[in-house]
């Protein structure tokens, strides 16, 4: 597998950050591991969750680039179930976020193929 | 099987690949894991899906992850270890080979001195050579049971070649290697009673 470059995200690396801020903008500023994997789902219209491996590995990655942060949910919030883990985008997280969502959408407008192939 | 089940061996799984990680870090991956799966069982029952298709969903999950888990742990130990401890290691790795040498040497010279005072002893190169490897073979052993006094399988694998050295010794009337086998078997018991006593 080719090593990435420094200061680039993967593909489910950018979808994370942007769920988290499609999240921020809703007014849900932190989300959990399963959340995000059930809105990533829903979003992305799959009928997988992501792999549990292949989730948790790249939240620690963002939270080691400093866009992610993390906490346990208090005992008491948790009501009896296990605590979950708490992410938040951080300022820059937030920046990068929408940055890659404003790509992505400019990304998305300059594929003329899809409109062109688009029922009329 | 039902969603517990799966669940339980999801949680074996990454009890599995973050064993002797350093302790904050595997506590936190096994707690968050945890968490997750009771999240999964409590959303896909309370939108009434099949328990079998919760738990292959689990499982899946599990699958598709396995790769980025080992992946992740690779890295988690790369980043954990510093300089300073490798270099520890590496010193002492070098120290038990250099003990082992030593010991195996000096116990090889016993025969080949005693070749030159009397006409009983009478060893050829391979004689010289076999007693080496098992000596050698079996120093290192000794030393890697040594640091790590829980992992059972070399006491097992010390404990197999002291059964073969004296089924050999007997069946080759060689006291000698008989009385090895003894000796190792001997030895592996003590150690495994002593790490016993210390941790208790």
């Amino acid at each position: 597998m080719p090593r990435r470059k420094p200061g680039t995200l993967l593909p489910l690396e950018t979808e994370i950050l942007g769920v988290a801020l499609s999240m921020l903008r809703q007014g849900h500023a932190s989300f959990h591991g399963f959340g995000l994997a059930q809105t990533m789902r829903e979003q992305s219209g799959s009928r997988a969750l992501t792999g549990h491996g292949t989730l948790y590995k790249a939240l620690s990655r963002l939270e080691e680039f400093g866009l992610l942060t993390s906490r346990w949910e208090d005992a008491a919030a948790a009501e009896g179930r296990p605590r979950r883990r708490l992410y938040e985008l951080t300022g820059e997280g937030a920046r990068v976020a929408e940055r890659v969502v404003a790509d992505s959408a400019d990304h998305a407008a300059r594929r003329p193929g899809r409109v062109a192939s688009e029922p009329a | 099987m039902t969603p517990e089940r799966m669940a339980e061996l999801v949680a074996r799984w990454v009890r599995l690949y973050t064993r002797s990680l350093p302790p904050p870090i595997a506590r936190r991956r096994i707690d968050e894991i945890g968490a997750d799966l009771h999240d999964h069982i409590a959303h896909e029952r309370g939108h009434g899906t099949a328990e079998w298709r919760i738990a292959l969903s689990m499982a899946a999950r599990m699958v598709r992850g396995l790769a980025a888990d080992l992946s992740w742990r690779h890295r988690t130990i790369a980043r954990s270890s510093n300089p300073e401890h490798a270099t520890k290691m590496s010193k002492s790795t070098y120290r038990s080979a250099v003990r082992v040498a030593l010991a195996t040497g000096f116990i090889l010279l016993l025969p080949l001195v005693a070749m030159q005072i009397t006409d009983e002893v009478a060893w050829d190169l391979a004689d010289f050579v076999f007693a080496g490897v098992l000596l050698g073979g079996t120093g290192l052993l000794v030393e890697l049971a040594l640091r790590r006094p829980r992992n059972i399988a070399y006491r097992a694998v010390a404990i197999a070649i002291g059964v073969a050295a004296i089924v050999l010794g007997e069946a080759d009337d060689a006291p000698g290697l008989m009385l090895f086998g003894g000796l190792l078997i001997v030895g592996t018991v003590a150690l495994t009673l002593r790490t016993a006593l210390r941790s208790e």
